[in-house]
C-alpha cells in the first residue's frame, strides 16, 4: 500500500481563518467552479479548489508558504461564481494574513498587528515616541502663521534651525526616528520573505542542483515580476472586480512618486543642504518635484478612495467579509494621504495649530506604514512580488531541468 | 338483465371522412342493433342523444363506436345499471391508418381499413351481447380495525394517524416496551427548519401519544402467530413473544411435497400446527394490516480489510450510537461509509441514504464530547436528500468535522490507535488517519429478510413472495405504489420497506395507514384496490367442473385463493386484484368475471370475419395488455404512425388473463396468427400484476408444442414485450410479427 499523508488537522488554524475573513471556508463542497474561473488555475492543479479543502482540513503546512496562495490577487471571480457562498477569495486572503503573521519577525510585533483589538497600541507606539522626542527636543511650541515650516517642527525656536554638526536638529531627529523604523521593516520583510522562499522551494517536486546567482535572480525573476506588477497584467485578467486597476494603479504610482520626492528631499535637504545655505524650508510650489509630490498626493488619496469604495460595495453586496486585515491598510494609506494633504493646505493657509496637528498625525501614520509593513496587508508588496519571482523561478530551467 | 342495445357511431375526429359509415351501420344491423351517428358523440348533444334513447326507448347497453376506451370514460358512463361497450374506431382505425405508398393505392387501403372498422363493430356487438353488469362482492360483516405490527416510529405513527382518521387500532409489539430502535438514540436528526441541528429524542412523546389514545389497543411482549382471512375480515392469532404456538403460520407445502408427506418420504414441516384453513375461534378480527416491523443492523464482518471483529475499536454505527448514549465518545473517530476498497464504490448493503446522515449525526457527538474532537467522514457517496442537505451543510460547517470522498483501503492497528488508509481523496493525496475509533456505516436489513414476519396463513405460504429478488424487501411496485405488497390489505412502511430516516418513516407510516383505510373502504364497497381501483367485478368459479388442478391457486400473484383438502379453490374476493390470471390459468375455463369472460373474449375472436379466398387478407388477433401496451398503441396512433391493418386488437386486463383457448379459437376460425403484447417480465418486471406477462409467455410456450403436433408453425403465436414509453417501436414490432406470418403463408386450416 502506498504511504499516505499523515493528516493532523489544526483546529486553531481553522478557527483563525474563520475569524480573519474565512468564516465561510467550511461551506466549500469541492465542485471546482472556482478553479474553472480562476486565471491562476492550471491543469492538474485545481486552484483554489484544493486549497479550500486543505483549509477545511486545517492543513496549515500546505497553505502557508504556498506560492499560489500568495499569487492570488483576490480578483473575486471565485467568490462571485461560488455556488455555495464559500468565498474562496476571502479564505485565501485570510491565509495570506495568517502567513504574514507566521513569517513575521519579531513574532510579538507580528501578532500585535494581526488583530483589530490591538489598534490602539499600534497607534500609541509611534504617537508616544514622536511626542516624547518632540517634548525632549523642546520644540513643543507653535510658529507664527507666516513662518510655518515643518523643517522646524522639533526645533525649539521656529525662526532659525538649530544645527547639530552640519545637519539641522529636525533632520537629525526625523532620521533618528524613521531610518531605523524603515531599516527594521526592510530587515523584517527580508527575513519573512526568505523564510517563505525556503518553504516554497522545499515544496518543489525535486530541488534543482543549481541555484541562481543574485544577479541571475534579480535579472531573470525579480525584474520581470516587478515589470508585471507595474503593468497590472494580472489585475486586468480579473472578471468580477475589473475596476480595481483604477484604484490600485494610481496608488502604486503615487507611492513611487512619493518615494522619489522623499529621496530627492533627503538628498537636497540633508546632504546638499548641509553645505549649501538656503536649501532648507519648504519647496517652492513651482518646483517640479513639488509638482510631482502634489500630483502623487492627490493620486494616493484618489486611488485609495476608489479601493475603499470598491470594498464597501463588495461588502454591501455580501461578496466579501469585512476584516481588520483589509481595512487597516485602507485606513492607514488614507490617513497618510489625508494628513499629508491637510498639513500642506493648512500650512499654505497659515493655520499653525491645524498644520502642526496634521503634520504630527502624518508622522504617526507614516511611522505605522513603515514599521507594520511586514505584518499587515501592506506586506503583500514584498511577499507577492517574491511569490511572482518564485513563480518564474519554478518555471525556469533551474527547477525544470529535464 | 334484459338488454336493449343502442349503437352510436361517431363521425367526428376524421372517422366520418375515412370510413364507410353506412357499412358500419349495416354491420350493427346484422346483430339487430339499431345504430345512430353523431358528428361529435362526446359533445353534450351527442351524449344527450344517448341519454334520451335510454330514457325514452329503454336502451341500457350503449355501444360507443368512437374513440379509444381510454378516453372520455366518465362521459360515456351512464350509471351503474347501464353497460357501455367501446369500439375504438379513432385511434384503432382512422388515426392509425396505413399511408398510401407505391403498390398500395388509397382505394386498397380504404378497403382494408373499412374491413378493420367493421370487425371492431362486430367485436363490440358480441362483447355487448356477452357482457353482464358486475355485482360487487360484499362481505357479510366488515371489520374496520387496523392491525399495526411493530411499535417503533413507523408503527407508532401509523397507529396514531389511523386513530386520528377515526379507526380502531391494535398495535402489537414484540418487545416489552414501545419505541423500537429509537429508544437507543442519543439525539435525533432534525425534523424541522432550519434542519441543521440535532434534536432531543422525541420517541417518548410519540409513545405517550399512542398509549393515551383510547382508539389504540397496545399489546407489548406480543407476537402475531398467524393472520388468516382477507381484507375486511382478517383473523389474527396473537401469542406471547418468543413462544411457540399451535397457531403459528404453517410453512408452504407444495403439491409435490404433499405427495411425499402422504407417502412418508418427507416429514411434515407443519406437524403439530393447525391447518392453514382452520379458523381460530379466539382470533382478533381486523380489516387491514400495517407492517412496521422495522429492521435489524446489518452484519459487516465480511469486510475483513476494515478490521471489524478483529480490531478492538472498529464498531458499527449501531454500536457507536449505544456508546454515545451511554457516555463519552473518543476524540478522534473515522466514519467509513463505503466498504468496497478498490473493488467497487458501493456503500454498505441496505444503507440507502440513512447511513450518510447517521454519520453526520454521530460526527457531532465526537465534537460535543471533546473540545478538540475530530471526526473524519470518508465516503464514496454522501446522500442527504431533501431538507437534509441543510443538515449536511450544518455538519460540514463544524470546524472539527472533516469530509472527503475516499477509497478506504484498510484499517490497521498502530500503538494502541487505529490507522485508516485512504486513496483517491479530494485532497489529491493518499491519506493516513490516526484515530481512536473506526465506525462502519452498517445498513438496515428488513425484518422480512430471513423470516416470514407477516405470518400469513395462506395457501401460498406465510411470507411475501420473491423476497430474494428484492434483497429481502417485500415486492411492492416500489416506485409507483410504494406501500403495496403482494398481499392485499397488508401495507409495509418504515425500515421494513426501505432504509428510511425518521422524517421519511413518519411520512411512510401516514401513507401506509391511509392505504389500509382505503383498502377497508374498498372491501366494504366490494371493489378492487390498486391497480384496478374501484373495479366492481370479481372472478366467479363454476365449481362443478373444477378438476382441482390447483393452477389458479398456484399462479395467483396475490395469493387470493386458498383451497380445501381436496384442492378445490377457496376464493377470497377481497384479496383479489381482478387481474384475471386465474381465468387465464384455468384449463377447464370455469373462471370468469361478469364483464370479462372466457366466452366473451372467445366470441369476440370468433366474430372477426376471416376471408378464406384472399391470400393477402391475413387475419391476426392481438391480445394487448391495457395497462401499458394498449396506451402505447393509442400514443402511436395519436402520432399518426400507421398500424398494420391485418391485426385485430382486443384489450385484456393483463396478459396473465389470456386463456389459451382464445388462441385455439382464433386459429380454428381460420386466423393466421395470434400475438400477445404485454409488459416486460423477469427480474425487472413492469407487469402491473407482477407475474401476468411472464405466465402468458410460459403458456404460449406450451401451446407452441400443441401447434407443432397439429402441423402448425409454433411461431404463429408470439409474445412481445412493450413498455408504455415505446409507442415509437410498437408499429415495427407488430409489422415484424405480421411479416413472419406472411412468410409462413395463410393458416392451412382456413375455411374448414
Amino acid at each position: 500500500m502506498a504511504e499516505g499523508m499523515r493528516v493532523q488537522p489544526d483546529l486553531e488554524f481553522i478557527k483563525y481563518l474563520k475569524s480573519a475573513g474565512g468564516d465561510t471556508l467550511k461551506k466549500c463542497y469541492q465542485c471546482a467552479t472556482c478553479s474553472v474561473v480562476c486565471p491562476l488555475s492550471a491543469d492538474k492543479k485545481p486552484f483554489p479548489r484544493k486549497e479550500m479543502i486543505w483549509a477545511q482540513w486545517g492543513l496549515k503546512d500546505k497553505l502557508v508558504g504556498n506560492p499560489d496562495v500568495m499569487l492570488c490577487h483576490q480578483c473575486g471571480d471565485c467568490t462571485a461564481y461560488c455556488p455555495r457562498g464559500a468565498k474562496p477569495g476571502d479564505v485565501l486572503g485570510a491565509i495570506r494574513a495568517y502567513a504574514y503573521t507566521h513569517y513575521g519577525f519579531p513574532q510579538g510585533l507580528a501578532k500585535l498587528c494581526s488583530q483589530g483589538k490591538n489598534l490602539p497600541v499600534m497607534m500609541a507606539i509611534p504617537a508616544l515616541l514622536i511626542l516624547a522626542v518632540w517634548y525632549l527636543a523642546g520644540g513643543m511650541s507653535l510658529p507664527t502663521p507666516e513662518t510655518i515650516d515643518f523643517g522646524m517642527f522639533f526645533d525649539a525656536h521656529k525662526d532659525h534651525p538649530t544645527l547639530v554638526g552640519v545637519l539641522t536638529l529636525n533632520v537629525v531627529l526625523i532620521d533618528a526616528i524613521f531610518v531605523p523604523a524603515f531599516t527594521f521593516a526592510v530587515f523584517s520583510a527580508y527575513k519573512g520573505v526568505s523564510a517563505m522562499w525556503r518553504d516554497m522551494a522545499a515544496k518543489l517536486p525535486a530541488a534543482g542542483n543549481f541555484r541562481p546567482s543574485v544577479k541571475q535572480f534579480v535579472v531573470d525573476f525579480l525584474v520581470p515580476a516587478v515589470k508585471e506588477i507595474l503593468a497590472h497584467n494580472r489585475f486586468r485578467q480579473c472578471g468580477a472586480n475589473r475596476n480595481r486597476v483604477n484604484g490600485h494603479l494610481p496608488l502604486l504610482l503615487a507611492f513611487i512618486g512619493l518615494f522619489i520626492v522623499t529621496g530627492y528631499s533627503l538628498v537636497r535637504k540633508d546632504v546638499i543642504g548641509s553645505f549649501v545655505e538656503g536649501l532648507h524650508g519648504p519647496l517652492s510650489m513651482a518646483d517640479p518635484f513639488k509638482l510631482l509630490a502634489n500630483i502623487s498626493g492627490i493620486a494616493l488619496v484618489v486611488g485609495i478612495g476608489i479601493l475603499w469604495m470598491n470594498r464597501s460595495r463588495m461588502e454591501e453586496e455580501n461578496n466579501t467579509t469585512p476584516t481588520f486585515y483589509d481595512w487597516f491598510l485602507i485606513g492607514e494609506i488614507m490617513a497618510v494621504g489625508v494628513t499629508g494633504m491637510g498639513a500642506e493646505i493648512t500650512r499654505l493657509l497659515g493655520i499653525p495649530v491645524l498644520a502642526y496637528l496634521f503634520y504630527f498625525l502624518h508622522l504617526v501614520s507614516i511611522f505605522m506604514l513603515f514599521l507594520y509593513m511586514p505584518y499587515t496587508k501592506f506586506a503583500h508588496m514584498v511577499y507577492r512580488t517574491f511569490a511572482m519571482a518564485f513563480e518564474k523561478y519554478r518555471e525556469s530551467s533551474f527547477v525544470k531541468a529535464e | 338483465m334484459s338488454k336493449k342495445y343502442g349503437v352510436y357511431i361517431c363521425t367526428g375526429c376524421g372517422i366520418g371522412d375515412a370510413l364507410d359509415i353506412e357499412g358500419l351501420t349495416g354491420v350493427a344491423g346484422s346483430y339487430s342493433m339499431p345504430a345512430k351517428t353523431h358528428a361529435a358523440m362526446c359533445s353534450e348533444a351527442g351524449r344527450q342523444m344517448i341519454k334520451d334513447d335510454m330514457a325514452n326507448d329503454g336502451v341500457n347497453t350503449a355501444l360507443i363506436c368512437a374513440c379509444s376506451p381510454r378516453v372520455w370514460k366518465e362521459e360515456f358512463a351512464f350509471g351503474d345499471d347501464k353497460l357501455t361497450v367501446r369500439a375504438n374506431l379513432r385511434e384503432g382505425v382512422v388515426w392509425s391508418a396505413e399511408q398510401p405508398s407505391e403498390g398500395r393505392t388509397a382505394e386498397t387501403i380504404a378497403e382494408y381499413t373499412n374491413e378493420l372498422a367493421q370487425d371492431y363493430i362486430r367485436m363490440a356487438c358480441v362483447q355487448a351481447q356477452k357482457m353482464e353488469l358486475p355485482e360487487p362482492y360484499k362481505l357479510e360483516t366488515i371489520n374496520r380495525r387496523i392491525l399495526v405490527m411493530g411499535g417503533g416510529i413507523a408503527g407508532l405513527t401509523a397507529a396514531k394517524e389511523a386513530a386520528k382518521a377515526g379507526c380502531e387500532v391494535m398495535l402489537v409489539e414484540k418487545a416489552d416496551q414501545l419505541g423500537g430502535k429509537a429508544l437507543g438514540w442519543r439525539k435525533q436528526m432534525p425534523t424541522k427548519a432550519p434542519w441543521t441541528d440535532l434534536e432531543e429524542n422525541s420517541i417518548q412523546a410519540l409513545v405517550s401519544a399512542v398509549t393515551s389514545d383510547p382508539k389504540i389497543t397496545v399489546k407489548t411482549a406480543t407476537e402475531v402467530a398467524r393472520i388468516a382471512g382477507a381484507p375486511g375480515d382478517f383473523s389474527v392469532t396473537l401469542k406471547a413473544a418468543g413462544t411457540k404456538s399451535e397457531w403459528d403460520a404453517p410453512a408452504k407445502v407444495g403439491v409435490d411435497e404433499q405427495d411425499k408427506i402422504a407417502k412418508g418420504q418427507m416429514e411434515d414441516p407443519n406437524a403439530g400446527l393447525k391447518n392453514y384453513m382452520e379458523a381460530d375461534p379466539a382470533a382478533e378480527k381486523v380489516g387491514a394490516v400495517v407492517l412496521a416491523t422495522g429492521w435489524n443492523p446489518a452484519d459487516v464482518s465480511e469486510f475483513e480489510h476494515l478490521g471489524f471483529g478483529k480490531l478492538a475499536n472498529v464498531v458499527t454505527n449501531a454500536q457507536f450510537e449505544k456508546l454515545a448514549k451511554e457516555g463519552k465518545v473518543p476524540a478522534n473517530v473515522a466514519f467509513i461509509m463505503s466498504p468496497g476498497g478498490e473493488q467497487h464504490d458501493k456503500d454498505f448493503p441496505y444503507c440507502n441514504s440513512v447511513t450518510s446522515m447517521v454519520a453526520l449525526k454521530q460526527a457531532q457527538y465526537v465534537r460535543q464530547d471533546n473540545a478538540d474532537g475530530k471526526a473524519y467522514i470518508l465516503y464514496q457517496h454522501m446522500r442527504t436528500p431533501g431538507n437534509m442537505e441543510m443538515f449536511y451543510k450544518g455538519a460540514q460547517n463544524n470546524d472539527g468535522i472533516f469530509l472527503t470522498k475516499a477509497t478506504v483501503t484498510g484499517v490497521a492497528e498502530e500503538g494502541g490507535s487505529l490507522v485508516v488508509q485512504a486513496k483517491d481523496t479530494l485532497l489529491q493525496e493518499n491519506l493516513e488517519l490516526k484515530v481512536d475509533m473506526v465506525v462502519l456505516a452498517a445498513g438496515m436489513v428488513p425484518t422480512t429478510s430471513g423470516a416470514p414476519t407477516i405470518n400469513l396463513s395462506y395457501r401460498q405460504g406465510p411470507s411475501f413472495l420473491d423476497l430474494e429478488l428484492f434483497d429481502g424487501y417485500a415486492d411492492s411496485n416500489f416506485i409507483c405504489f410504494p406501500y403495496e405488497t403482494r398481499r392485499t390489505g397488508v401495507y409495509a412502511c418504515g425500515g421494513v420497506r426501505k432504509a428510511t430516516d425518521m422524517v421519511e418513516t413518519i411520512d411512510d407510516a401516514c401513507g401506509a395507514a391511509l392505504k389500509a383505510i382505503q383498502c377497508i373502504e374498498s372491501a366494504d364497497r366490494g371493489v378492487a384496490v390498486h391497480p384496478r381501483s374501484g373495479d366492481g367485478s370479481y372472478p366467479e368459479f363454476f365449481f362443478q367442473r373444477c378438476t382441482q388442478c390447483k393452477r389458479c391457486t398456484e399462479e395467483c400473484p396475490f395469493g387470493a385463493l386458498d383451497d380445501d383438502a381436496k384442492g378445490t379453490p377457496k376464493p377470497n374476493p377481497t384479496r383479489c386484484r381482478r387481474c384475471g390470471t386465474c381465468m387465464g390459468a384455468c384449463p377447464e375455463r370455469i373462471i370468469s368475471f361478469k364483464n370479462y369472460s372466457i366466452d366473451m373474449i372467445g366470441s369476440m375472436v370468433k366474430s372477426v370475419e376471416v376471408p378464406d379466398d384472399d391470400e393477402d387478407k391475413l387475419r391476426i388477433i392481438a391480445f394487448v395488455c391495457e395497462n401499458d401496451a394498449y396506451p402505447a398503441l393509442d400514443m402511436a396512433a395519436m402520432r399518426k404512425l400507421g398500424l398494420n391493418n391485418l391485426v385485430r386488437v382486443i384489450p385484456v386486463r393483463c396478459l396473465g388473463s389470456v386463456n389459451m383457448v382464445w388462441i385455439k379459437d382464433a386459429l380454428s376460425s381460420g386466423m393466421d396468427g395470434a400475438l400477445l403484447l404485454g409488459c416486460k417480465f423477469g427480474d425487472d418486471y413492469q407487469c402491473h400484476f407482477v407475474k401476468g406477462s411472464e405466465l402468458a409467455d410460459k403458456r404460449m410456450g406450451n401451446i407452441g408444442e400443441t401447434l407443432s403436433s397439429l402441423g402448425l408453425e409454433p411461431e404463429r403465436c408470439g409474445v412481445r414485450q412493450v413498455a408504455i414509453s415505446e409507442w415509437d417501436k410498437v408499429p415495427a414490432i407488430i409489422n415484424e410479427f405480421v411479416e413472419e406470418i406472411k412468410g409462413m403463408g395463410p393458416n392451412p386450416f382456413k375455411g374448414f
